[in-house]
């Protein structure tokens, strides 16, 4: 009697059944909607050890960052410009004439309890989600991912880059502050610049001549609602075809084209992925409590008869405005119209380029190799010499315009001459990538026969002996480093298939 | 064989062309350099200043204070004119001339501004803030350094300089105290933060000249700047009253150079480029060494 009461773990035990208090609760969900069979596969998913091949989850879960704090914003931000008298906790603004959207921003800023810190955190999350897209991109350009049967993902991943980006600049826009007013004046023009269509499109898009007052409203709407949707939308195809065609892996002992070596999804990769989520949005925490971005506050309310020098965009965006600041001013009049190449080419055509480029690569890829077959096995970077050095040449013009996009800014700081800052540039965006493909090219070559290359280094023990010499050593190999072939984990064989009842006249019957 | 060879320089020479191509186009540009015609200087301003408040020397009929509650402007005394010769000869006159008219000797053509006429807030601003004397004549725009002569002195050269052909304006106190700097903010983001960027950083302009940062500036050397119209600078008279620019002077002595900045650290006041390498190095960098961290199994 007594016993039973003191023995409450064993009794509890007993309560739950053989499986345990998890299992029953999982064998009752099983029951009813039968997730076993798939719950197993899920968790007996298999994912490669790399460290590369954490870097698309910083975008994901920065992006879940993004979801988060954008939502605690869009609970105190009022996407109208209507014009109200600001009286809020910051006084120099105090009495300006400023729209809802201004108004609301710094309010949300210095009156909410931590509203500044959501804000710096959404700001932050988002530089660091498009950063991580793009090196992301990198390592699958770089290693050959892309290829069959894989480049539906990577048309889905390239698609994802440019949301983000445009996301991105319609979220910078949202404030009205002085500094994304002008971003916004300048994206007008890009629009206008467009031959034949640009004015319509421009119209189409604002709602009118600039500024008008509809285009924060329509951005609030794309920013909080349809893009996200989208960019969700393809996040779930971009995972589900790394889930359907599996990971791809580095080659090594065992790893061949028709299986996955790695770490199942339970228990191993579930903990490091769930941990990787809180670090994520630990660093973007910090960010966003210690660096300050984008002080709105200071920049003021945006109005069109305003302008601030030294105005740059976020930096996903600096390789457009880096051209458009280095393009010479190249636009042709005729039969009254202008088609202003200055604006169009670097601003439209340019980014179209790349990003077909992006989109078309495998299939480019496909017909100058004649490789058709499928691939689950990566490259090294220095084994595709000439992949390798295009990806950088690119990389480097891409890096080149991005610098090019804070002329005035290199040119205060060093003191030199604006007008040479920029004639530097010019030179340096043609001639860089023109430099950097060969030099890429020839260190691929080295590498490449470099003994050893890729294999993980051991460590030298150096020890002194009595006469003073000094003698290197290989340390002894990690267990780890050698392949160890393990059997699978038996699968459970109480899963009792029931026998398939035989349909009668007329009725088709499917097994469950 | 052949045919491949020809394939191959043909893609070569127009991946050349593609590429330096456009570099033909700016041809007519290269080595075309700026000529430099000296410092630009600032219009002469003689007359009776037009205020509510002129007090004249009953004995000379020179004006010597005016302005109103904001602003008011003294002359400087006329005692100072004989120090104020002597200092000029010592580190004026071999440039801007015994006379100060910016002929330095005979035969020289005047590639050195005329002073006279240009009124004491004038030379005050250009020596007080240490663009004067000069430390590179061939510069096209003076910098702002350690000031070789001190207030004083730079007052007693003004009063010289003036004592030529008395003009205005004359050395500015802004009074703060009723200052709107929520006017000043919006007159600033109107008026100044075109060149010297809205959070008063100042930024390179056209070749060799630029806007320079107003984070450690005396509050009366924003009014003589505006008024004045340094280089390259515009000179606001008519169209900003002297409340006016007592509300810039408040907001940039008070925001600007003391802002109320939460948020954490400022990143150099540098806007989205520095943000951008802090986003993509400390952010995506720290990350990546995370991701190498966690993400293999020792």
């Amino acid at each position: 009697m007594s016993s039973e009461v003191i023995n409450t773990k064993r009794s509890k035990k007993q309560a739950a059944g053989p499986y345990g208090s998890v299992g029953k609760a999982i064998n009752e969900l099983d029951d009813r909607l039968g997730v076993a069979k798939g719950g197993r596969t899920f968790m007996d998913k298999i994912f490669p050890d790399h460290w590369s091949f954490m870097l698309g989850e910083i975008a994901l879960y920065s992006f879940v960052v993004l979801l988060v704090t954008g939502v605690f914003l869009s609970l105190y931000y009022i996407p109208s410009t209507a014009l109200v008298t600001y009286h809020g906790s910051y006084l120099p603004l105090d009495g300006q004439r400023v729209t809802e959207a201004f108004a609301s921003t710094v309010n949300l800023s210095f009156a909410v309890r931590a509203g500044l810190l959501m804000r710096q955190m959404h700001h932050w999350a988002c530089d660091i989600f498009v950063g991580s897209i793009v090196v992301h991109m990198a390592r699958v350009f770089f290693t050959g991912a892309f290829r069959k049967p894989r480049e539906l993902n990577w048309t889905i991943g390239t698609t994802l880059l440019i949301l983000a980006i445009a996301n991105g600049f319609l979220g910078y826009s949202l404030p009205d502050d002085l500094v994304s007013g002008t971003g916004i004046r300048i994206a007008y023009s890009i629009i206008l610049s467009i031959p034949l269509v640009g004015s319509y499109l421009a119209f189409w898009v604002f709602g009118g001549n600039f500024p008008g007052t509809t285009v924060i409203p329509r951005f609030f709407v794309l920013h909080v609602l349809i893009i996200p949707l989208i960019i969700i939308g393809l996040v779930g195809a971009h995972l589900f075809l790394l889930v359907r065609q599996k990971h791809t892996q580095f080659p090594g002992k065992g790893r061949t084209e028709k299986n996955v070596v790695g770490t199942p999804m339970f228990p191993v990769f579930m903990a490091k992925t769930t941990g990787f989520l809180f670090v994520v949005s630990g660093v973007i925490a910090l960010l966003g409590a210690f660096a300050q971005i984008n002080p709105i506050w200071q920049f003021g309310p945006y109005t069109a008869s305003r302008i601030s020098y030294a105005v740059q965009p976020d930096w996903y965006m600096g390789f457009l405005d880096g051209a458009l600041r280095i393009w010479p001013s190249w636009s042709f009049h005729s039969f009254g119209y202008t088609i202003p190449f200055e604006v169009f080419i670097p601003a439209v055509l340019l980014p179209g380029l790349l990003f077909n480029i992006a989109y078309v690569w495998p299939a480019l890829e496909r017909k100058f190799t004649n490789d058709h077959a499928l691939h689950n096995l990566l490259d090294r970077p220095s084994d595709r010499p000439k992949r390798t050095a295009a990806g950088v040449a690119v990389l480097t013009l891409l890096g080149m315009l991005f610098i090019a996009s804070s002329t005035d800014v290199i040119a205060n700081f060093f003191r030199l001459p604006l007008n040479e800052v920029l004639w530097a540039m010019r030179i340096l965006c043609i001639v860089s990538p023109f430099i950097a493909y060969p030099i890429a090219y020839l260190i691929c070559k080295e590498v490449q026969v470099v003994k050893g290359g890729g294999k993980r280094k051991t460590a030298n023990i150096v020890t002194r002996t009595s006469e003073g010499e000094y003698v290197a050593t290989p340390a002894p190999k990690y267990a780890d480093d050698e392949h160890q072939e393990l059997d699978p984990t038996p699968v459970p064989t109480y899963i009792i298939e029931t026998p398939e009842e035989t349909g009668t006249g007329g009725v088709r019957t499917a097994p469950r | 064989m052949t045919s491949t060879y020809l394939k191959r320089a043909a893609i070569f020479s127009f991946t050349a062309l593609m590429g330096l191509g456009p570099l033909v186009l700016f041809a007519d540009h290269v080595g075309a350099s700026s000529s430099h015609a000296g410092y630009q200087t600032t219009r002469k301003n003689s007359g009776t200043p037009n205020s509510t408040y002129v007090k004249v020397d009953p004995k000379t009929g020179v004006v010597i204070a005016y302005g109103d509650s904001a602003i008011t402007y003294n002359a400087p005394s006329s005692k100072l004119d004989t120090l104020g010769r002597a200092l000029f000869l010592e580190n004026c006159a071999s440039c801007h001339g015994t006379e100060a008219n910016g002929v330095p000797a005979n035969g020289t053509s005047g590639s050195f501004p005329d002073l006279v006429g240009l009124g004491p807030a004038t030379i005050d601003f250009w020596v007080d803030s240490g663009r004067m004397p000069a430390a590179d004549v061939r510069a096209v725009q003076a910098i702002r350094h350690q000031p070789r002569l001190n207030q004083s002195q730079a007052l007693a050269i003004a009063a010289w300089v003036n004592s030529l052909d008395p003009s205005y304006p004359s050395i500015p106190t802004p009074h703060l105290k009723d200052a709107n700097v929520s006017d000043g903010a919006a007159l600033f983001a109107l008026n100044c933060a075109a060149c010297h960027t809205i959070e008063g950083d100042g930024d390179a302009l056209a070749s060799d000249t630029f806007a320079p940062s107003l984070r450690d500036i005396p509050a009366f050397e924003v009014v003589e700047a505006i008024r004045t119209g340094p280089a390259n600078m515009p000179r606001f008279t008519g169209n900003l009253s002297d409340d006016q620019v007592r509300d810039i002077v408040a907001y940039v002595t008070t925001e600007i150079q003391h802002p109320n900045n939460p948020g954490g650290f400022g990143l150099g006041g540098l806007g989205p480029v520095a943000e951008g390498f802090v986003g993509l190095l400390v952010g995506v960098g720290l990350l990546i060494l995370i991701a190498y961290w966690v993400g293999e199994r020792q």
